[in-house]
C-alpha cells in the first residue's frame, strides 16, 4: 500500500504476496499451535522434574526411619508418619537453631531495612557536605566479595571474646551496600514536591522522613526485605565461622553439620525432616511474597 | 491524587517565593539563616547516615585493611603469636622453587586470555575510539600473559601446590558452571515469556533458589547415592550399575556443577524475565511486518534488547561461583583427594585447620584483589545508572 504510487504493478505483487501470506499463515498458525502444545508439554515436565527432589525430600521426611533403611529409592513415601517432624524436635539442637535462625534473621532483616533506608534518604535528599564521596565511598563497598573478609572479621569478634553470639552472628550482615544503593535509587525519584509540602507545614527532617517517606517507599522496602531475609536465613560461611558451639549454630549451619557421615546414617527420616523444617520459612516466605522477592532481585542486581 | 499534590505544590512555590522574598528584604539574617541552615543539613545528613556508616565502617572497610595487615605477619590462631614477614606469605602462595618462564606452560588459559584481550581491545577501540585506553588493556592482557609463564622446573615444585590447585578448581568450576547457569536461565525466560502460565513454571524453577544450601546438599548427597538416591535407582530401572558421583574423582566436580545449576539457575531466569518484560514490543511489530522470522527477531530484537541483562547476569554469575563454598564444604570437603578443592575452602582450612590466619589473609587479599577486577564492571554498570 506504501509503495502503490511507484508503479502499478507492485499493488499487484503485494496482493499476491498477501494472499500467500494468509495460507502460510493459517498452516503457520496450526503448526505454532502443535508447537506451543508440544513445548507446554516439554516445559511441565522440565517444571516437575525441576520440583521433584524437594519432593522426595517431603516424602522420605514423611517416611519411618526403618522403613528408609530398606530403601529409599522411591519417590512416595510407603507407609506415612510424622514422627520424625516431631522427634528431630525432642531429641536434636534442632528447635535451639531455628530459634537462633529466627532471631538473627528478624533483627537483621528489620535493622537493615531501616539503616538503609535512613542512609538512602540522606544520600538522596539532603545536600550535605561531603555527600558525593562518601556515597562513592558506599558503592565501591558493592567490589568487596562478600566471601573474602571471614578471616579478619573472626579475628575482630574472637579478639572482643564476641564468638558465640548474636552479636556476631548479626552485626557484619548489616554492612549492606547494596541496600542503600536501591533504598537512593528510590527516593531520589520521589517528587521532591512531596516532600517539601511536607515541610511547609513545619514537619522537622525526621517527622517528614517516618511519616511521609517510609509509607512511600514501602514497596522498595517491602522488597528489601524479603530479599534481606532469604540471604541471612541462608547465610552459610559467615554462622560457620562466627559459631563454634553447637547451641550457636543457625539452622542452615546446623543442618550442615550433622550431614557430615551420610551414607551410613540410620535415621534418614529424621535428616530430612530437618531440612524440610529449615527450608519452611523460606518455602512460606516464597509462597506469599514471591513478587517482592523478585522486585528485589531484579532492583538489587542494578537491572532497573 | 490529581488535584491534591498539585494544590499542595502550588502552596509550597507561593510560600517559598514568599520566604525569598521576605529574606531579600533582611540579607544579614538571611546569610545568617543560610549557614544555619546549612549546618542544620550537616546535621541531619550525619545523623541519617551515622548508623549505617558506623556498621559499614567497623564491619566491610575495616576488615579488608585488616586482611592487608595481616597477610604480612606469621599470625597463628592459638597460641596468638605473630611475627613480620614481609611478603612470605605471598611468596608462599605465589612461588616455588626452581622458578622458570616457558612459552608453552599453561598453553590454553594463556590462548584464551591473548583472545580476550584482543576482543577487549577490539572493543575498547571501537567503542571508545581512545587508541591509548586499548593499549593499555593490550599491555595488561600481555602482562598477565606473560606472568603466567612463570612456573617451576622440573626439579621443583610450588611451595603450596593445594592453593594452585584449589585456584585450578574454582576457575574449572567457575567457567563451566557460569555458560551453563547464563544460557538455561535465558533459555527458559525464552520458553515462559508470554505464556499462558509463565509465572508458574517460573515459580517451579526459581523456587529451589530460596533454599539454604545445607538443605540443597542434603538433597542432593543423597540424590547422587548410589545405594541409597533416587539416581541410582533410576540408572537400575536400565539394569546399570549405580554410579558413585562423589566419590569418584572425575565425576565429583560435575556433580557439584550440577547441584548448582538446579539450585540457583532460578535466579538467572528471574532476571531474564524481567530483561525480556522491558523490551518494547513495537519493536516485533515492526521486525515481524519486515518479515522476520522467530529467529531473526531474536536475533536483532531480542538478543540486542538484552545486552545490558546478559552482562549484568553473567558478571554477577561469575563473582558468585567464584565464591564457591558451601556445596563443595558440605557435600564434598574438597574431596575425593583433592578434587573438588576450592579457594574459600582452602582459605577456610588455612585458617581454622592449620591455624595460620596471617596466610588465610594473604589468600583472602589475593581473592579479594580479582573479584574486585571484575566486580569493577559490574560497579561501573550499577553506578551508570544511579
Amino acid at each position: 500500500m506504501m509503495h502503490s504510487y511507484t508503479s502499478t504493478t507492485r499493488p499487484l505483487a503485494g496482493d499476491k504476496r498477501l494472499l500467500a501470506k494468509t495460507i502460510d499463515g493459517r498452516r503457520f498458525n496450526q503448526r505454532s499451535k502443535t508447537l506451543a502444545a508440544g513445548s507446554h508439554v516439554l516445559l511441565t515436565v522440565a517444571a516437575l522434574a525441576w520440583l521433584l527432589p524437594i519432593v522426595w525430600m517431603l516424602s522420605m521426611g514423611l517416611t519411618p526411619n526403618d522403613e528408609l533403611q530398606r530403601s529409599s529409592k522411591n519417590l512416595l513415601p510407603r507407609a506415612v508418619t510424622f514422627e520424625n517432624f516431631f522427634s528431630v524436635f525432642s531429641v536434636g539442637d534442632l528447635g535451639r537453631w531455628f530459634v537462633n535462625s529466627v532471631v538473627v534473621t528478624t533483627i537483621t532483616t528489620f535493622l537493615t531495612v531501616m539503616f538503609c533506608a535512613m542512609a538512602g534518604y540522606a544520600f538522596a535528599r539532603i545536600s550535605f557536605p561531603g555527600r558525593r564521596i562518601v556515597y562513592i565511598l558506599v558503592l565501591s563497598g558493592l567490589m568487596v566479595p562478600r566471601e573474602a573478609m571471614f578471616i579478619p572479621l573472626f579475628l575482630m569478634f574472637s579478639g572482643l571474646g564476641r564468638q558465640n553470639t548474636y552479636d556476631a552472628l548479626i552485626l557484619p550482615r548489616l554492612a549492606a551496600p547494596l541496600g542503600v544503593f536501591l533504598m537512593t535509587q528510590f527516593y531520589s525519584k520521589i517528587p521532591i514536591e512531596v516532600e517539601e509540602a511536607a515541610r511547609v507545614d513545619g514537619a522537622s527532617r525526621w517527622r517528614t522522613f517516618l511519616w511521609v517517606m517510609i509509607p512511600l517507599s514501602r514497596p522498595a522496602l517491602a522488597s528489601l526485605a524479603i530479599f534481606t531475609f532469604v540471604l541471612t536465613w541462608n547465610d552459610y560461611l559467615w554462622p560457620l565461622v562466627a559459631s563454634t558451639r553447637a547451641e550457636w549454630f543457625t539452622v542452615t549451619t546446623g543442618l550442615g553439620s550433622l550431614q557430615s557421615n551420610f551414607g551410613a546414617t540410620t535415621n534418614l527420616g529424621d535428616l530430612m525432616a530437618s531440612g524440610f523444617i529449615a527450608s519452611l520459612p523460606l518455602i512460606m516466605v516464597f509462597l506469599l511474597f514471591q513478587r517482592q522477592l523478585i522486585r528485589g532481585i531484579t532492583l538489587g542486581s542494578g537491572e532497573k | 491524587m490529581t488535584s491534591g499534590p498539585g494544590d499542595i505544590v502550588g502552596s509550597a512555590v507561593l510560600l517559598r517565593r514568599k520566604e525569598r522574598m521576605m529574606s531579600a528584604t533582611r540579607g544579614v539574617t538571611a546569610r545568617a539563616r543560610r549557614s544555619t541552615r546549612r549546618r542544620q543539613e550537616l546535621l541531619g545528613g550525619l545523623g541519617f547516615i551515622a548508623p549505617f556508616m558506623a556498621i559499614y565502617v567497623l564491619f566491610l572497610l575495616v576488615p579488608v585493611v585488616q586482611a592487608f595487615y595481616m597477610s604480612g605477619f606469621d599470625w597463628d590462631l592459638l597460641s596468638s603469636t605473630r611475627s613480620p614477614v614481609g611478603f612470605a606469605n605471598y611468596r608462599r602462595m605465589l612461588w616455588g622453587t626452581g622458578m622458570e618462564w616457558s612459552v608453552e606452560h599453561a598453553l590454553v588459559v594463556r590462548t584464551v586470555i591473548v583472545f580476550v584481550t584482543a576482543l577487549a581491545a577490539y572493543g575498547t577501540l571501537k567503542r571508545t575510539s581512545s587508541r591509548v585506553r586499548a593499549a593499555v588493556v593490550v599491555a595488561g592482557g600481555l602482562i598477565v600473559v606473560g606472568v603466567l609463564g612463570i612456573h617451576p622446573s622440573s626439579g621443583g615444585g610450588w611451595s603450596d601446590p593445594a592453593f594452585w590447585n584449589s585456584l585450578k578448581n574454582t576457575m574449572v568450576f567457575t567457567f563451566v558452571s557460569t555458560p551453563i547457569l547464563v544460557v538455561l536461565g535465558l533459555a527458559l525466560a525464552l520458553a515462559i515469556h508470554k505464556r499462558r502460565g509463565g509465572a508458574l513454571y517460573r515459580a517451579a524453577f526459581f523456587l529451589p533458589y530460596v533454599l539454604p544450601i545445607s538443605a540443597v546438599t542434603l538433597i542432593w548427597s543423597y540424590l547422587l547415592n548410589p545405594d541409597r538416591g533416587l539416581i541410582g535407582g533410576f540408572l537400575g530401572w536400565f539394569g546399570r550399575a549405580p554410579i558413585a558421583f562423589l566419590s569418584d574423582p572425575k565425576l565429583a566436580m560435575p556433580a557439584i556443577i550440577a547441584t548448582t545449576v538446579w539450585w540457583s539457575v532460578g535466579f538467572n531466569l528471574v532476571l531474564f524475565v524481567a530483561g525480556l518484560q522491558d523490551i518494547d514490543a513495537t519493536l516485533y511489530e515492526a521486525a515481524s511486518l519486515d518479515g522476520a522470522g522467530y529467529w531473526r527477531q531474536f536475533r536483532h530484537v531480542t538478543l540486542p534488547g538484552l545486552n545490558h541483562v546478559t552482562i549484568l547476569v553473567t558478571v554477577t554469575q561469575a563473582i558468585a561461583s567464584f565464591q564457591i563454598f558451601g556445596q563443595v564444604y558440605i557435600m564434598t570437603r574438597g574431596g575425593p583427594g583433592k578434587a573438588t578443592d576450592v579457594l574459600v575452602q582452602h582459605i577456610y582450612e588455612a585458617g581454622f585447620r592449620n591455624y595460620q590466619l596471617g596466610y588465610a589473609a594473604a589468600m583472602s587479599v589475593f581473592l579479594f584483589v580479582v573479584m574486585s577486577a571484575v566486580s569493577a564492571v559490574q560497579f561501573r554498570m550499577i553506578a551508570r545508572s544511579a
